[in-house]
């Protein structure tokens, strides 16, 4: 996920201040607590969209997943309960024809948005069409419905591929291909369902749409702040069947923009704020964990760090420089750099994902043994250049690795470029002097051929916007991958092929991945902590929330 | 009638009794070393001053016979002893050591475990270094701008006053950022001179770029000055060239001014690139200096102060040092000069 690094990158980089006010409600909820009042958190930097067919970063998802519901939806819960895929708006998981070309959903009957407007199977075709009319993020992943590119272009008034029938509630999707991650897309916010009302083309980001969730955007003031507030439609969708949606506890959610890192951490310390999206600073970490132990834990989070290698010119075309690179890299030395918030691993999977396992491939840090894999590889050069961007975490990365290959007898010259600019200045390949450097992906969906696919396919590497920085093909990997994505994740040895894929990548060493990094959960004394959830797709979830006694 | 043995010079004759002795006759210069020696505020900072270039100048010493590390070599996971007890030099939650009596890590260790007294050693080089390169280039151009403008006036001097109106319209720190930023991705090439972006040579270049409008117009303001002087418009009667009159006319007046600029000059660059380095637009990471120390230290400022606060320390001494000297040459060399850099 493109957009998602930034928000990596934030997340060093966080505030809070808002004002939590108590209010009265009846007992009872799960946790224990209170139903009812207000709760106000901060975001370092605002979302990029409330509008669910645009919104393509963590702090928009956060905020509106408890607002608008696709058919299919993640799971409420912490860890790997929330990557569990279940039906959202629709009654059940499809019906998938045996050649995987056909899905045949069905709404649940009866439901409203919450300005009253009837839930109508021809809605989900009309978000779909909205995301190639808006050219959104998230448009590709639904280019593999019948006509969505011919809808594109301009060359067909309609998605032939998607059939809607209001009456019965059946929506049938017709895919070019079999894939094995068309269930997850569906579950993204981009195919959530919208009001024909809802503009086509423009972006509603200040005046989002109607809700289908327990949460509706009651207040949008980019950039400064949005409140949502219960949803008084929300008892349609629940009564309709949906009990895998849950009821939010409070009834009004604030979120405000605050760009000051400490301010934000010290106000929940305070409770003056209730809760923040951003992890506090490394700065303030190491207090707020022994302070604050009763409010405050880690999250593991779905992303992999990890220096590329261009595999496509020396001294990386050679797979025991490569080795030697994996070999040297100290996962323990970066896992300090991120405060301690990194899970270390030298998978390519992150746990947390379907086929991740745990690898031990390159133990060390070994630097005799990288020097000597080196010293047999001889590559023709060994002057490169070292990629980051100029976040202070990541330039500390990329001085630390600097440190590392010059070590390994590399001559290196580090090059810090804007953190807007970095991917699309790798992801093209005609820039100079593209060895090796920073990279990190934050999963769209848990599903391995978020990373696979995307990011070490031949057939993903693209003269700009390229995703597959160290330029990987090889040929028996790139089958591997297509024949996997033609299966369902639940098909037996699925999940199977992905780890032995991962081992296959990592045995040619194609990156060299080092860790995880972990978000957290912080929130004042005024909520209920333990009855906080955390998504592994979505983080934050807003619907748990639940004021104490 | 003159008395019998005197000498027929026709002078008064001298007088008779004790001997007097030859009254000395002392240059400008010497005048100004007396003045300068009796400065003794001035002198102890331009003491001050040496010592530091001198702890700066002795950065590969200390790295290699005292703390066995280099400015830029990460100890993220290493540990030393400190009073018989091991202790991470990063701790696994990212807080670097502090000071301490140990010869290695004297001053601490920064985020990726690199040792803060030498850093602070190889930083203060570069920002000397980018100090004085820098006033060479702002001396370079003001002076030649100054004279050019001054001597010729007319035409040449409107052209040269508005070009250098229109550096001066721009704030020193947004021409400098926007130039950093500009020259730090593709680097600077003009012709057959080509500098990485990642080079010293574009921070000195920017910094001594943008002061050149703070001095120049001041020289030129001299140079208009003496321009009118008795001593000009008999050299250029007796047919020297405006080069000839420039160089050894006009410049030799000018030189008390130059040196007391030069000065201050270097203060007030090492004062730029510390804050262009603090944006990102600076001296470019790994090398240290004092600005990137304090950029870097700013994101510990609770858990390890000292990140910040020695090299802000070091850059204000420095600062100091240089301001109460070049005052005390300026009084020195010419008293009744009002030289300042103000911008």
């Amino acid at each position: 996920m493109r957009n998602l690094r930034k928000i990596a990158a934030l997340a060093m980089a966080t505030a809070l201040a808002a004002v939590g006010l108590a209010a009265c409600g009846d007992s009872g909820g799960g946790g224990g607590g209170k139903e009812g009042g207000e709760v106000a958190g901060t975001v370092t930097s605002f979302p990029d969209y409330l509008d669910p067919q645009l919104s393509y970063t963590l702090e928009g998802w956060e905020g509106i997943n408890n607002v608008y519901i696709p058919l299919l939806t993640y799971q409420h819960g912490n860890g790997e309960e929330s990557t569990k895929v279940v039906p959202g708006l629709a009654e059940s998981m499809p019906d998938i024809s045996p050649d995987g070309l056909t899905y045949t959903f069905t709404l649940r009957k009866g439901m409203k948005y919450s300005d009253g407007t009837p839930i109508k199977a021809s809605d989900f075709p009309y978000a779909i069409q909205r995301l190639f009319k808006l050219d959104s993020g998230g448009a590709p992943f639904y280019e593999a419905i019948a006509g969505a590119t011919d809808y594109a272009d301009g060359k067909a008034d309609s998605i032939s591929g998607i059939q809607a029938d209001d009456q019965t509630g059946k929506i049938v999707v017709q895919l070019e291909h079999s894939s094995g991650t068309f269930l997850n897309e569906v579950a993204l916010m981009f195919a959530a369902p919208v009001p024909q009302s809802t503009p086509l083309d423009k972006d509603q980001t200040s005046t989002p749409p109607p809700a289908s969730g327990t949460f509706m955007i009651s207040n949008s003031d980019p950039p400064n702040s949005y409140t949502l507030e219960k949803n008084p439609q929300f008892k349609t969708v629940q009564d309709a069947g949906a009990s895998d949606l849950p009821e939010a506890h409070v009834d009004k959610v604030t979120v405000t923009q605050n760009k000051n890192q400490s301010a934000q951490a010290q106000a929940i310390e305070q409770n003056q704020s209730d809760f923040m999206v951003d992890p506090p600073p490394a700065d303030l970490l190491p207090d707020i964990q022994n302070t604050y132990s009763d409010r405050f834990r880690f999250q593991e989070s779905i992303n992999t760090y990890y220096f590329w290698l261009n595999n496509t010119k020396p001294p990386f075309d050679n797979v025991q420089v490569r080795q030697a690179v994996n070999y040297a890299i100290d996962p323990a030395a970066l896992n300090r750099i991120f405060g301690g918030r990194l899970h270390p691993s030298q998978a390519i999977l992150p746990p947390g994902m379907p086929g991740y396992e745990e690898s031990n491939l390159y133990p060390g840090p070994d630097l005799e043994k990288a020097k000597a894999l080196i010293a047999q590889a001889h590559p023709s050069d060994m002057d490169i250049t070292v990629w980051t961007d100029d976040e202070p975490d990541r330039k500390r990365i990329g001085a630390y690795y600097q440190d590392v290959l010059n070590s390994l007898g590399f001559q290196t010259t580090l090059k810090i470029i804007g953190g807007d600019v970095y991917f699309t200045t790798i992801g093209n390949l005609s820039t100079p002097d593209l060895d090796t450097g920073f990279a990190d992906w934050f999963q769209d969906y848990p599903h391995p051929n978020d990373f696979f696919g995307i990011l070490l396919a031949g057939e993903s590497i693209h003269p700009t916007n390229n995703q597959n920085f160290s330029q990987t093909d090889i040929p028996d990997l790139n089958k591997q991958i297509s024949d996997l994505d033609t299966k369902q994740l639940t098909d037996p040895g699925v999940e199977d092929g992905y780890a032995a894929l991962d081992k296959s990548f990592m045995e040619q060493a194609v990156w060299a991945p080092y860790g995880n990094e972990k978000f957290t959960t912080f929130t004042s004394d005024r909520v209920a902590f333990d009855d906080v959830l955390f998504s592994l797709v979505f983080n934050l979830d807003y619907s748990s929330f639940q004021l104490t006694d | 009638m003159p008395p019998a043995g005197a000498m027929p010079t026709g002078e008064p004759p001298l007088p008779v009794g004790d001997d007097v002795e030859m009254i000395e006759g002392r240059s400008p210069w010497y005048l100004a070393y007396i003045r300068l020696r009796r400065n003794k505020v001035a002198l102890a900072f331009g003491a001050l001053f040496i010592v530091i270039v001198l702890f700066c100048l002795a950065a590969p010493l200390w790295s290699h016979l005292v703390a066995h590390t280099g400015p830029n070599q990460n100890h993220l996971t290493e540990k030393i002893d400190i009073g018989g007890k091991e202790t991470f030099v990063v701790a696994p939650n990212g807080i670097p050591i502090g000071p301490g009596l140990h010869a290695k890590f004297l001053l601490g260790a920064d985020d990726n475990g690199r040792d803060v007294m030498v850093r602070l050693m190889y930083g203060g080089r570069t920002s000397i270094y980018i100090g004085v390169m820098a006033a060479f280039i702002t001396t370079f151009f003001a002076v030649a701008i100054g004279l050019i403008a001054g001597y010729y006036r007319g035409w040449t001097d409107s052209v040269l006053s508005r070009v250098l109106d229109v550096i001066w319209a721009f704030p020193v720190l947004l021409l400098g950022i926007a130039l950093g930023t500009a020259l730090s991705v593709g680097g600077l090439k003009i012709g057959p001179l080509e500098i990485a972006g990642n080079s010293l040579w574009i921070p000195i270049i920017i910094i001594g770029f943008v002061y050149v409008p703070y001095m120049a117009r001041p020289i030129r303001g001299e140079v208009l000055a003496l321009r009118e002087k008795e001593f000009v418009e008999a050299a250029i009667a007796q047919g020297k060239g405006p080069i000839r009159v420039m160089f050894s006319e006009l410049l030799p007046n000018l030189i008390s001014t130059i040196i007391v600029f030069f000065t201050l000059n270097i203060a007030n660059n090492m004062l730029l690139e510390a804050a262009l380095s603090f944006l990102g637009a600076g001296v470019r990471p790994p090398n240290s200096s004092w600005g990137t120390m304090i950029e870097e230290g700013s994101d510990r400022i609770v858990t390890a102060p000292h990140l910040t606060l020695v090299p802000v320390l070091m850059i204000v001494l420095t600062v100091l040092a240089l301001n109460v000297f070049g005052d005390g040459l300026r009084d020195a060399l010419n008293p009744k000069a009002k030289i300042r850099m103000e911008h």
